[in-house]
């Protein structure tokens, strides 16, 4: 027989039995429906989160830190004058330090572009602003433009120079009048650009004995730019000259600090093309340094949704197995039933193959419109499920009053082509052990069959 | 003397059932000349259904040899067997056997199905062999929409689908009214007029009418007509003898 002979023969014979067809099929329907709406839901999720990642930190940017050696520890005290507290840090010895030569050395990579180094300020304390008081971590970027970091202006300029500051999409938020009381109103965010910040650093000179004496300077700053939405730090953060915060913390430190010896504490590589961005942080790691990408993070992401999405569609995979068990009792019943009509079409000439492929054919056949049904079915329950959830949580969101989140149940093409295959062979496969006996049947033997 | 086209030599069959064995063949040889119509006459139970089946290929000997034409049907593979059961015979049955889901003409076109013949031309090829047996005008009626005898002739048609040498019938009369009983007579007497060569197993001694040749079977064993008649009349005479009993 011919493939589309055999297709013909297999859906006249199904349309022959419509009722217990239907019936079966429904089994498979209810499995692979259920695959598709929790796989969708496994990749919805996948998707929303990435969504919200892409934002973390651009994906062609390694953030490095010095390395930390395991033997010969020596000790680096810092004096933090915020609250007094005293920060230890382990350095040991043969610790590989962010120093200049560090950086060109790493600039010299290949597949890096720049390589810009970041420094805390330390010693921040409180801003204010016309009344208003606010907060934000003080960086020093090692870059005249910071538009080299990916990053686009939201107004001015993102160009630093001494006494500027380019701030974060946030920070304006962050601004709050203390003489309020609890309850009352917030008033709106500050325009801050074009104004001046004043910062009141802060540090404590220990005298020894647990008492000391604080010390406090009144810092200045002019902001110059406001940075887009980036979704990272960038967001929450001041960024001025790297010389500025170099400045704030020689005087944090009470001593000159020597770039050459202590190195940065923190250092911006930027790759050109993303796919090397994790061998590129991979290199920087073997030179000895700490180095990361979002990439190792939205890897490891992925591989826990890819558990989540294999569990979910292993529910699925159960109740598809269930009809599966269906089919196989629908198919045995049918040879059993059929056996005479069997012993006839050996009879007048079919070969064993040719019955072996016409009861596989139903039992694929019968996979196959189940598993049409399914994935038809799961689709529109993702869409419904989708539609309720949205209403949801856009009400849930209007109330707190923050953007509304995306977690949407997402199908792709590739699910429902998968889905459809995976039912046809579930049914293909629970037919096999009748579709062989059906085969094998002596002809004499099929025809008396009672 | 030239090759029969049928030989059947030292044909035995046994079955098992639970334990007991039953030889429904005990060693039959049987010629079948080409073009012939051979009458299989015999009681009930004497193994002519399992002769019939393993000349058609539809069971295999458990000793001995059947060749067909150049083809030595024992020595067949499965998929050679199924071959020669659609290009080489036309199987009709007592009990008709059609697909009761299927029309008349689509009964007829089955076999072509397997033959690799176009839909059209099976269905145009049917309608002809419907028409032959004088059903033209019920191709499209399920088989309980006609008669026995309707459904009979359906099935000599559909026997003639891929234009067979060799028709065999077990006994195709059997479940038939006389006169519809003798339609079928003429029909398969007309297909052997044709050119072909007919195997007809029946209790129906009118059959012989036709017949160029008649062989006699009592317990899987052939027999001349003389012993055939003696081994009746004893057989009468128990039957006798017990209702004397009574
Ligand atoms: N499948 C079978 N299993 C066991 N015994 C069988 C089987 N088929 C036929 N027989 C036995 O073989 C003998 C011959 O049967 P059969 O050829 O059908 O006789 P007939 O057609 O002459 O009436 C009978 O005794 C019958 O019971
Ligand atoms: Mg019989």
């Amino acid at each position: 027989m011919t493939f589309a002979e055999l297709l013909s023969t297999v859906f006249e014979n199904l349309g022959r039995r419509k009722g217990r067809v239907t019936l079966t099929a429904m089994g498979v329907v209810i499995g692979t429906a259920s695959v598709v709406v929790l796989v969708s839901l496994g990749i919805g999720l996948q998707r929303s989160t990435t969504e919200q990642m892409g934002a973390i930190g651009s994906l062609t940017q390694i953030q490095v830190y010095p390395g930390s050696g395991d033997s010969g520890p020596g000790m680096v005290v810092m004096k933090s004058a915020g609250g007094g507290s005293v920060s230890v840090s382990n350095v040991p010895s043969d610790q590989k330090l962010l120093t200049d030569v560090a950086l060109r050395e790493l600039a010299e990579l290949p597949g890096v572009t720049a390589v810009i180094p970041q420094e805390y300020a330390q010693g921040g304390g409180m801003f204010s602003f016309e009344g208003l008081e606010g907060w934000g971590n003080t960086v020093g970027i090692g870059v005249k433009d910071m538009s080299v970091l990916g990053l686009t202006a939201e107004a001015g300029t993102l160009e630093l120079s001494h006494g500027t500051a380019v701030i974060g999409h946030y920070v304006p938020r962050n601004f709050f009048d203390p003489r309020q009381r609890m309850g009352q109103e917030q008033p709106e965010p500050p325009d801050l650009l074009g104004k001046q910040l004043t910062q009141t650093l802060e540090k404590w000179t220990d005298d020894g004995s647990g008492g000391g004496e604080s010390t406090r300077k009144m810092l200045q700053f002019r902001v110059v730019g406001i940075i887009a939405e980036s979704g990272g730090e960038y967001d929450y953060s001041i960024h001025i000259p790297l010389a500025d915060v170099t400045a704030i913390n020689e005087w944090a430190l009470g001593r000159r600090i020597s770039r050459a010896k202590e190195g940065y504490s923190s250092a911006i590589v930027q790759v050109a093309d993303v796919n090397q961005a994790l061998d590129i942080t991979a290199q920087i790691t073997e030179m000895g340094y700490q180095a990361y990408t979002p990439q190792q993070f939205i890897q490891g992401l992925n591989s826990v949704f890819l558990i989540i999405q294999a569990v979910f569609g292993g529910i699925g995979a159960i109740s598809l197995l269930v009809a599966a068990i269906g089919i196989a009792n629908t198919m045995t019943m049918a040879i059993l039933e059929r056996t005479r009509e069997i012993g006839l079409l050996k009879a007048i000439g079919a070969t064993n193959q040719d019955v072996l492929s016409i009861f596989l054919g139903e039992a694929a056949g019968i996979g196959f419109i189940g598993g049409l049904g399914g994935v038809l079915i799961g689709w529109l329950g993702g869409q419904i499920i989708n539609v309720l959830l949205m209403a949801y949580m856009v009400g849930q969101a209007t109330e707190g009053g923050g953007p509304p989140p995306s977690m949407t149940i997402y199908t792709p093409l590739w699910l429902s082509v998968f889905s459809l295959v995976f039912a046809t062979l579930v049914g293909l496969l629970s037919g096999l052990y009748p579709a062989m006996r059906a085969a094998t049947l002596v002809p004499v033997t099929a025809l008396k069959y009672e | 003397m030239p090759t029969p086209f049928a030989r059947m030599t030292g044909l035995f069959k046994t079955y098992n059932l639970g334990g007991a064995t039953i030889q429904a063949l005990n060693g039959v040889d049987m010629d079948i000349e080409a073009g012939s119509f051979s009458v299989i006459m015999g009681p009930s139970g004497s193994g002519k259904s399992t002769l019939l089946h393993l000349l058609g290929g539809l069971d295999r000997p458990t000793n001995g040899r059947i060749e067909v034409g150049a083809q030595m049907l024992d020595k067949l593979d499965e998929n050679a067997l199924a071959i020669y059961r659609r290009k080489t015979v036309g199987f009709i049955f007592q009990s008709f056997n059609l697909l009761p889901t299927m029309t008349a003409v689509d009964n007829v076109a089955l076999p072509m199905r397997f033959a690799r013949v176009s839909r059209r031309e099976r269905h145009e090829q049917a309608l002809k062999l419907l028409d032959k047996v004088g059903l033209a005008d019920r191709a499209y009626h399920k088989p309980t929409q006609l008669s026995g005898g309707q459904q009979q002739r359906v099935a000599v048609a559909r026997s003639l689908a891929n234009d067979p040498q060799l028709i065999l019938a077990d006994e195709p009369t059997g479940n038939l009214d006389l006169s519809s009983g003798a339609s079928i007579m003429r029909l398969l007497s007309e297909l052997h007029k044709s050119g072909r060569t007919v195997v007809v197993v029946t209790h129906d001694a009118r059959m012989t009418r036709y017949a160029t040749q008649t062989v006699h079977i009592i317990d899987g064993q052939v027999v001349t007509e003389a012993e055939y008649e003696a081994v009746l009349a004893s057989l009468d005479e128990e039957m006798g003898e017990e209702e004397e009993e009574q």
